[in-house]
């Protein structure tokens, strides 16, 4: 089957169709809450030209990111908008994805991750900015750049 | 002389149809106003960037529809656009499309199909559809060069069983073997992305017949 290959973090298991299917059924009721359209939080600069070594780093922040502080504070408008499973299934999956990296901590590579940390504090600084609500709603409806991002590491 | 915003109703069912990044805004007529001389203009923003900004050739249009291609070509940006309808000095409010990801939302069109035929195999070759260009004198960028995924589902029918089967390909050649001779076998090809759902547009029908079996024919003589 296929695998996301971050650089030297592989991980197998997930079927990011799945991932897809969950996003674009609730696309069109979280997108529509966002009312912010002139600030982009997944901005190109964060996502573009990222190296294969870089990924693995910039994943790790993004999805622990997602999962702590925007897939934590969301579940109540998740149930409120009705789309409950859809939100499970990004979690949960987005929780085994990120079991399974394991960037390298070696000296090394302290530039690699350096670059990687400033592309996510572009896009957390951008977040910080924001209202709470509004900010947790827009990083929500911006999965789809997010699993763009993902599926160019997909194979 | 700017309208004045008053209860004429909005343009409806406003969406973009996205075919091989040509991206057509369409939109159906307010409701109830059949027969008046309604005109239409469109404007259209860039997600994440500051203001709407006009489409010079969608401005006071009476056609429901306006092509933002050009404005819309980088498709890893998201778009937004919207339409208002005016009707002598009056005008609706703005009717505005959810958020547009061409890279996401376009659909495919099918490969260009060609095909040639033996006693007993047909061989398919398919060339990747063509990304919408503003001239056509612009160099010509295959979908297959933006979608490295690209995929191609192969759909096969022999007319004599009735006997249809598909086969899911990458790659641009297929040769179609242990088919039965002097029959006529039918081809259709769409072409798939993996990703969020898209409508898919299958190619055109093309039906041939794989040739007589040669050795029977020398026996009978």
């Amino acid at each position: 089957g296929q695998e996301f290959q971050f650089g030297p973090c592989r991980v197998e298991g997930i079927v990011l169709q799945e991932l897809w299917e969950a996003f674009w059924d609730m696309k069109d009721v979280v997108q529509a809450q966002d009312n912010i359209t002139n600030v982009r939080l997944l901005r190109k600069e964060v996502l573009q030209n990222v190296s294969e070594a870089e990924s693995c780093y910039l994943i790790h922040s993004l999805l622990k990111f997602y999962l702590n502080t925007i897939f934590k504070n969301y579940r109540e408008k998740a149930v409120k908008f009705r789309i409950l499973r859809s939100f499970s299934t990004l979690a949960n999956n987005f929780v085994v994805i990120m079991s399974k990296l394991q960037p390298s901590q070696e000296n090394e590579m302290f530039p690699i991750s350096e670059n990687a940390r400033r592309r996510f504090l572009l896009f957390q600084r951008e977040f910080k900015q924001l209202d709470r609500e509004v900010a947790l709603t827009k990083a929500f409806g911006e999965m789809d750049i997010l699993l763009t991002w993902m599926e160019t590491f997909y194979q | 002389v700017p309208c004045i915003s008053s209860g004429l109703p909005k343009p409806t069912n406003i969406t973009f149809l996205s075919i091989n990044m040509k991206n057509i805004l369409q939109w159906n007529p307010p409701e109830g106003l059949h027969g008046a001389e309604i005109t239409y203009t469109v404007q259209y923003f860039i997600y994440g960037q500051k203001k709407w900004l006009n489409k010079s050739e969608c401005r006071n249009i009476s056609r429901t529809y306006c092509d933002l291609s050009v404005e819309t070509s980088d498709y890893e940006h998201q778009y937004y656009a919207k339409v208002k309808a005016i009707w002598g000095m009056n005008c609706s409010k703005w009717a505005e499309t959810g958020r547009f990801y061409p890279f996401l939302e376009t659909q495919i069109g099918p490969p260009e199909v060609a095909l040639t035929t033996d006693e007993k195999s047909i061989s398919i070759v398919l060339t990747a559809p063509e990304k919408w260009k503003k001239n056509p004198e612009e160099s010509s960028i295959s979908m297959q060069q933006i979608y490295s995924n690209l995929k191609y589902n192969v759909s096969i029918y022999n007319t004599k069983s009735n006997r249809m089967w598909s086969q899911c390909v990458t790659n641009h050649t297929l040769v179609l073997s242990w088919l039965e001779p002097d029959t006529v076998y039918c081809v259709l090809v769409e072409s798939l992305v993996p990703g969020p759902p898209r409508l898919a547009r299958p190619s055109e029908k093309q039906c041939v017949s794989t040739l007589k079996d040669q050795t029977s024919e020398l026996k009978v003589k």
